[in-house]
């Protein structure tokens, strides 16, 4: 019955109330990857809290570490980071105007920049390993490399998910009418994101 | 609400301009209350952009919207609090036999 009520449009592209998509459960995707995302909040709020100890009990270590790290690789990753989400929201924004191909566009170019934060990440390990900056060191390089590589993992397997959200996008399975499992991923994705905003200044900018 | 195209892209924009604005700040200065306190705020400000535009938990369930919220201001209360009170808080979480 729902897939019979017709879509109306604002002059944006925005869905208005009357579609089925647009009647808000207040769960963004579905509850599953709340459950997710929830799960690696509470990960890194711990992962947040054991830096911050470390940091009262060794202002020195930490006061130094930022400048030890390549500062440009944190910024570029900053940027890929926050250049993609805006891709995957301009995906969703397309997928609610029912624009499949902008949408897929959209989502390929957040694929492909996504793909770079991994390919950053490998030339920062190198150029570390180069300056002997090793998970062996201080305290602020075992935070350091606890905390990022903890995130690459969660970028990593968010970059999966991006594939297979494309895949279903180029089918035809999302549409203005229902596209739940894209906004479910959308928001795995812009939580990583958010979690790297804090990660950022924590090693590369805070003396 | 939604936001439209151009409030996403100006997010974005403001995003990057920011991370820009602070990525030098620390740049072989010393630790200060002031800096801190500028760090602490770029943080909390970008991370409640990505928060409000992208995640969009304004129209999300209570159960969501004030625990995301929350934990998007943790960190930079986090780096004021340790500046102001290190001592105390590394006193506190000594252990036993330190």
């Amino acid at each position: 019955m729902e897939a019979l009520i017709p879509a109306t449009r604002l002059d944006d592209g925005a869905v208005t109330a009357s579609t089925p998509a647009a009647r808000d459960t207040g769960i963004p995707g579905n509850r599953a990857i709340w459950v997710g995302i929830f799960a690696e909040m509470t990960e890194f709020a711990l992962m947040f809290l054991v830096y911050f100890i470390a940091r009262a009990h060794h202002p020195g270590a930490f006061h130094q570490g930022p400048a030890k790290l390549w500062t440009l690789a944190g910024i570029l990753n900053t940027l890929i980071m926050l250049t993609s989400s805006f891709l995957v929201a301009g995906a969703v924004h397309a997928v609610r105007a029912d624009r499949q191909r902008p949408a897929l566009i959209w989502l390929g170019l957040a694929l492909v920049t996504g793909l770079g934060y991994p390919l950053m990440k490998v030339l920062e390990f190198r150029w570390n390993l180069a300056q002997g900056l090793t998970g062996q060191g201080d305290v602020f390089q075992l935070a350091y490399y606890y905390l990022t590589f903890n995130h690459l993992v969660h970028v990593s397997w968010g970059l999966l998910g991006m594939v297979w959200v494309l895949a279903r996008l180029a089918t035809g399975a999302y549409t203005a009418d229902n596209h739940r499992g894209l906004i479910a991923f959308a928001s795995y994705w812009h939580a990583t994101d958010l979690i790297w905003l804090m990660i950022f200044p924590l090693f590369y900018v805070l003396p | 609400m939604k936001p439209s195209l151009r409030t996403l892209t100006l997010t974005w924009l403001l995003l990057l301009v920011l991370t820009l604005a602070g990525a030098g700040l620390g740049d072989g200065a010393s630790p200060g209350l002031g800096l801190t306190l500028i760090v602490a705020t770029i943080t909390a400000l970008k991370g409640g952009m990505v928060i409000e535009e992208f995640l969009e938990v304004g129209g999300a369930t209570p159960g969501i919207r004030y625990p995301v919220r929350i934990f998007g201001l943790l960190v930079p209360l986090c780096m004021v609090l340790v500046y102001l009170y290190g001592s105390q808080i590394a006193q506190f979480t000594r252990l036993a036999g330190e």
